[in-house]
């Protein structure tokens, strides 16, 4: 699907790949907040408006780091993703998203997205020509290595007292 | 009424300036109720992403629907739109962009609406050609109303208390249906594939003329199957799109109904109203009076 093999090749480039990746993240997160609140499912709405406050965090982060450089725009079609799209928010449907999700599930999820998004800068850190490229993205790379070791350690914990999955009291087929 | 003969196609800008809105910018404050999970989510994105590419004033475009759950996409939408009556959004929105021709008419529907009760606007908006953008959102099921097939249900689907055994009816071949039609252009994108979704919709508004999109989007809730679908979805393997009717409707016949990309483009004359009045109200009364 997506074709984009060339590698980011400046600074500007990667941070605004860099903001689309968290943007992206934080609007898929508040929109299945929303979407669970509309289902009643309040514990994972709050969670998921958590996720997207984290995201919202890390794109102020990487607008100050763009502070003064002139930032290139991109099409949507264009970014330079490994994955169909932004790969902390694309590939959702991987994962059992449901109005009956669980937090764990949500952290789960969470998981998913944030190994993708420290493989997409760990790629960026091997492949790219340009060697502050390689070092920011070998920053990034880094600091989502951290998400993802702090999101395993809150899924250890949660794992001992995680709220257990909802029955379905009314499921969608019921073929006679 | 008088055909346009002047058709420029696909002038994608190559030069990206900063748009005066972003994408979010076109989501109104309501929230979809949609089911979590659901296709349709990237396709309120992408609808989103092209308006803001396109750099479209929220008043420059209008968001027509039928019924359905992907027909209220309009309400999700910073911008003019109607969710209109079952089956009857291609004939708003021609009413409106026969009136309103600056307007860029975007029309959005689901299988059931767009192919079913609404089956016979869609084979006249296609051969009539006016500059509309039609987005069906296909997920083989009428989702609203807990999950009936739909005229795109595989004849086998049994999952129905409506339709125990399935249907045993042949699927409707949205593409072939439309290329017979005459629509001049058909594309396929999936919801899987938001940022391919994103450029087929740009291609399909600036395209002159009546632009069908068939947009594959999962039903997680009635149709779970349809999680496989991104494993199964793959770029048009017979080669780039063409302008050639008889070698689409080869391609397209030959198609296992997961080819994803540009179909078929051509250059059609575009159907527009006179722009002047061709009778007063008294006039009209007259016709009337007794």
């Amino acid at each position: 699907m997506n074709e984009n093999s060339k590698a980011i090749e400046t600074v500007p480039e990667l941070l605004v790949h860099a903001l689309e990746l968290e943007h992206e993240s934080a609007e898929r997160y508040r929109q299945l907040a929303e979407t669970m609140s509309v289902h009643h499912n309040v514990e994972v709405a709050d969670l998921f408006t958590r996720l997207a406050d984290m995201s919202d965090a890390h794109a102020s982060e990487v607008t100050a780091r763009a502070e003064g450089m002139m930032l290139p725009q991109i099409a949507p079609w264009d970014f330079k993703w490994s994955c169909p799209g932004s790969p902390e928010s694309n590939c959702l449907d991987d994962h059992n998203v449901s109005y009956l999700m669980t937090p764990m599930q949500v952290l789960e999820l969470a998981l998913h997205n944030e190994t993708r998004g420290r493989d997409f800068y760990a790629h960026v850190a091997s492949s790219s020509p340009s060697p502050a490229v390689r070092a920011i993205a070998g920053e990034m790379a880094e600091e989502e290595g951290e998400h993802v070791d702090i999101l395993k350690d809150w899924i250890a914990k949660e794992s001992h007292s995680s709220t257990p999955a909802q029955e379905d009291l009314d499921p969608p087929n019921m073929p006679e | 009424m008088q055909h346009a003969s002047s058709i420029e196609m696909n002038a994608v800008p190559e030069t990206i300036t900063t748009p005066s809105l972003r994408a979010k910018d076109y989501k109104s404050a309501i929230s979809p109720v949609w089911c979590p999970g659901c296709g349709h989510f990237a396709v309120l994105s992408a609808v989103t992403k092209a308006l803001a590419y396109l750099k479209l004033a929220k008043e420059e475009v209008a968001l027509i629907s039928g019924i359905g759950c992907s027909s209220r996409l309009p309400a999700y939408i910073e911008g003019y739109g109607f969710h209109g009556v079952h089956g009857r959004a291609l004939a708003l929105a021609s009413g409106l962009k026969a009136a309103r021709p600056d307007l860029t008419v975007l029309v959005a529907g689901g299988d059931g609406d767009g192919f079913s009760i609404g089956g016979n606007h869609f084979l006249h908006a296609c051969r009539r050609n006016m500059d509309l953008t039609y987005i069906v959102m296909d997920n083989e099921v009428y989702g609203m109303t807990k999950g009936q097939a739909s005229p795109t249900t595989q004849p086998d689907w049994a999952k129905s208390k409506l339709t125990p055994r399935g249907t045993g009816i042949r699927r409707f071949q949205p593409p072939a249906i439309a290329l017979a039609a005459g629509a001049s252009f058909i594309a396929r994108g999936f919801s899987g594939d938001p940022s391919g979704l994103t450029k087929l919709l740009v291609d399909a508004i600036q395209h002159p003329g009546f632009s069908f999109l068939h947009v594959l989007s999962p039903c997680q809730t009635f149709r779970p199957e349809q999680k496989d679908w991104k494993h199964l979805v793959h770029p048009c393997r017979l080669g780039g799109p063409t302008d050639n009717p008889v070698e689409a409707a080869r391609r397209i016949q030959a198609d296992d109904g997961m080819a994803l990309g540009l179909l078929y483009a051509q250059s059609l004359p575009v159907w527009q109203p006179l722009n002047r009045t061709s009778a007063t109200i008294d006039e009209i009364e007259l016709e009337f009076r007794i």
